[in-house]
């Protein structure tokens, strides 16, 4: 008798186990499949991706459209100047945030916390809001259409300033202390005790920089009008002002180009992309 | 020199050089910007004459444009439907993967991540394709599940908002989905385990005990969703054609009004006035956000 309760006891937790992961995977497939229909549609030629028929695997594989996106676009160029933009100001982002990160939480000056005041500020100002003075002011001094206009917005990250401070908060004193007792200045303490010890938090920044920086859309869109100076994102705008059906070979094309890379890094790396981007939650 | 350290003699070269560059840059990035904004929305701009100042004359215009109070309807239902539904979903699916144990967790926190690592622009180009009215696959799906007409989706007027809000909570459901996941770990498990000896059930957990540990991750997420559904742009701008905004202003909203007020039509001004807008609803949000945090700290 108490056998046959317990057995009963478990064909329900295993039925509530599989409810459990069957949604889960519905929910998680979900989630992936645009990207895999992304990647099978980029094969296949226009009437295969948008037809009355459903295929999910063509009969007619083809190249077609990554040669139409070469031929039509400047793809590569666009990679070029995507992949400089966002290292740059990853770069920047990096260095200043972990300067002023160690600035903030381990040394004193009249100000500190006014200063502080305004990075923080600064996050309730986003790009959106002063795009059009920064536009006039980048055109009064002659740099639309170049490369440090378009990074210029992404030099210092608040966020990652306030990242950074949290973390060295927690390098204990005595470190910088007995650096300075030999007579090492600030910038030498920043170089050789706090760029070693805030190596997780600058693999953090850099991918959160990364990542922003690559999908970065209003800014490019209203500073760039050359179309050597045209990131991936600009490219795909393109894509906006067509409609439908005859671009849809292409376009799924080119979302592969932008998009394939980013997800075998994270593929690889997904401990650090999980981890980095659930700090900006929690500590936040 | 107001940046000597403790009274040293030797001024500290470090201190002065990172904190200049950390002023100078938000000066001339930010504040600087936002000033120039300020003067701008209250000023009558155009190529050929040079700068009045009007007063609140821009934002006058604004207000009695059909458009722009559309727009503004939009954002406010963006955010109502954005964030109660993004952030229910993610908690039922964090809890869902909280119950989950060993590589079936590593799983599925890396296919509910995926999306989030990419680009925004890229994935509105690949759901306009699968919002493709009746032959796109979820028109296919819908057709073949229940056998109905399908809706047009972004084509519809009444609808094309709901479709781009849906693709918007979708992106980014593992984002919130890690960071409530991550607070749920940190619950004790004590908690439940005295729970589980009052004979409570998994929903009852999930309402008395998850729900409530977590309103700081709650109240935070509120805040970033709620901030992001005032900034919208890219998604609106991809998504539905040209001009964006279309069908007939569905899916018009701030920025997108503004980056068209200014860069479409030249009226800076006009688009400067909308930008202080958000500004304002944007800090409003955030003082609102800070309120809720220290009440949800005294309890």
């Amino acid at each position: 008798m108490k056998r046959l309760k317990l057995n009963k006891h478990k064909t329900l937790k295993y039925t509530k186990r599989s409810i459990l992961h069957l949604v889960l995977i519905i929910g998680g497939l979900f989630m992936i499949l645009p990207f895999l229909w992304m990647i099978l549609a980029s094969f296949k030629p226009n009437i295969d991706i948008i037809s009355v028929e459903f295929r999910l695997f063509s009969s007619n594989w083809t190249f077609d459209n990554y040669a139409k996106v070469f031929r039509e676009m400047p793809i590569g160029r666009a990679y070029f100047n995507s992949l400089i933009i966002a290292s740059v100001a990853t770069f920047f982002t990096v260095l200043s945030s972990s300067a002023a990160g160690y600035m903030f939480s381990k040394l004193k000056f009249r100000g500190r916390d006014l200063l502080f005041f305004i990075v923080l500020g600064s996050i309730m100002i986003p790009p959106q809001i002063v795009v059009i003075p920064l536009f006039l002011m980048i055109s009064k001094v002659g740099l639309v259409n170049s490369y440090p206009a378009l990074i210029a917005p992404w030099l210092i990250n608040a966020f990652g300033v306030f990242l950074m401070r949290q973390f060295i908060f927690g390098i204990p004193n005595s470190n910088i202390e007995a650096a300075r007792l030999d007579g090492a200045s600030d910038w030498r303490i920043y170089v050789r005790i706090i760029i070693p010890l805030v190596k997780p938090t600058i693999a953090v920044v850099s991918i959160l920089t990364f990542i922003w920086t690559y999908d970065a859309f209003l800014w490019p869109l209203v500073v760039v009008s050359d179309t050597d100076m045209m990131t991936l994102p600009l490219i795909l705008g393109r894509y906006a002002m067509t409609e439908g059906g005859v671009i849809a070979g292409a376009s799924m094309a080119t979302t592969s180009m932008v998009l394939v890379p980013v997800l075998i890094v994270y593929i690889f790396f997904q401990r650090f992309f999980i981890k980095g981007l659930s700090m900006t939650g929690v500590k936040g | 020199m107001g940046l000597a350290t403790r009274g040293k003699s030797k001024v500290n070269s470090y201190i002065l050089i990172v904190s200049l560059f950390v002023l100078a840059y938000y000066l001339i990035i930010t504040i600087g910007p936002l000033i120039y904004n300020v003067i701008m929305s209250m000023s009558k701009t155009d190529l050929m004459s040079e700068w009045k100042f009007v007063g609140f004359k821009n934002y006058e215009l604004n207000f009695k444009n059909e458009i722009f109070l559309k727009a503004l309807t939009h954002n406010f239902i963006y955010i109502l439907i954005l964030v109660p539904v993004g952030i229910s979903t993610s908690l039922v699916i964090a809890f869902l993967i909280y119950n989950t144990s060993g590589i079936a967790k590593k799983i599925y926190l890396f296919m509910f991540f995926a999306p989030v690592v990419t680009s925004l622009i890229a994935v509105a180009v690949i759901w306009k394709l699968l919002y493709y009215p009746n032959v796109g696959l979820f028109a296919k799906i819908i057709q073949g599940f229940f056998h109905v007409d399908s809706p047009l989706f972004l084509q519809d007027p009444k609808i094309a908002l709901l479709c781009i809000i849906i693709m918007d909570i979708w992106k980014d459901t593992g984002l919130r989905v890690v960071v409530l996941h991550a607070g749920m770990e940190e619950i004790p498990q004590s908690i439940f385990d005295s729970a589980r000896i009052d004979g409570a059930s998994n929903i009852k957990t999930f309402f008395k005990i998850i729900i409530p540990s977590l309103r700081h991750q709650i109240i935070f997420l509120a805040a970033i969703y709620s901030i992001n559904a005032l900034r919208v742009f890219g998604q609106v701008y991809m998504m539905t054609g040209n001009p964006a905004g279309g069908p007939v202003h569905s899916t018009q909203v701030l920025v997108v009004r503004m980056y068209q007020e200014a860069f479409l039509y030249t009226k800076f001004g006009r688009g400067a006035a909308i930008s202080m807008v958000v500004f304002a609803m944007l800090i409003g949000l955030v003082l609102i956000e800070i309120k809720s945090f220290d009440k949800s700290y005294e309890d």
